[in-house]
């Protein structure tokens, strides 16, 4: 889908070797697994727990330059929702062509409205996005 | 000085969206070769082409 994708948790690789082997739903999984036990990266994204010693569910898309661009965390008891992650992600293929553009909230694709900040815009956005 | 904790202790850090990434390495396990392996970002982002998806959850051997 253009972009590199790597899971991280606080356990090791080998306990990733074990769980990628043992689990059926993961048996098509082609992305690294990365291993974080000291927790180093977590804290870096700001969301390693250090009480119980494990990574929040965190998902964070890194632009082609090394700039990080969304970041969605969610408590440990919710799961994520993998159609918002590829719309944010479509939207920041498009929004880096068009620079001048921006997403509202209800793009969805390539082909849906835009808006472009100028002052005509001002007071006018209901109809921009009619 | 006092020994109370200073609230904005509690306050976390962490990269802010719009930050630029500092570089990371991280040791992986590859399931297509089943063997383990680096991930360097530096590398990743030599030829600045790639995006990049970073995907935290709490454990192995729990729904993710």
């Amino acid at each position: 889908m253009g972009a590199d994708v790597i899971t991280v948790s606080c356990d090791t690789q080998f306990v990733h070797l074990a769980w990628q082997k043992d689990e059926k739903m993961l048996k098509e999984v082609t992305y690294p697994m990365g291993a974080d036990p000291t927790g180093n990266l977590a804290s870096l994204f700001g969301v390693y727990d250090e009480e119980k010693g494990l990574a929040l569910r965190g998902t964070f898309i890194i632009s082609p330059d090394g700039v990080l661009l969304n970041s969605e965390v969610n408590f440990f008891n919710m799961g994520r929702n993998i159609d918002e992650l590829m719309r944010k992600f479509k939207a920041n293929i498009h929004l880096a062509k068009k620079t001048n553009e921006g997403c509202p909230s209800k793009w969805k694709e390539e082909g849906d409205k835009t808006l472009v900040p100028s002052p005509e815009l001002v007071g006018k956005v209901f109809e921009a996005l009619q | 000085m006092h020994d109370e904790e200073d609230p904005m202790d509690l306050v976390c850090c962490g990269l802010k969206v719009g930050q630029k990434v500092p570089d990371f390495k991280i040791t992986t396990f590859e399931p297509t070769k089943g063997n383990f392996g680096e991930f360097s970002f530096s590398s990743e982002k030599k030829d600045k082409k790639k995006w990049t998806i970073l995907f935290f959850y709490p454990a192995d051997f729990t729904f993710v």
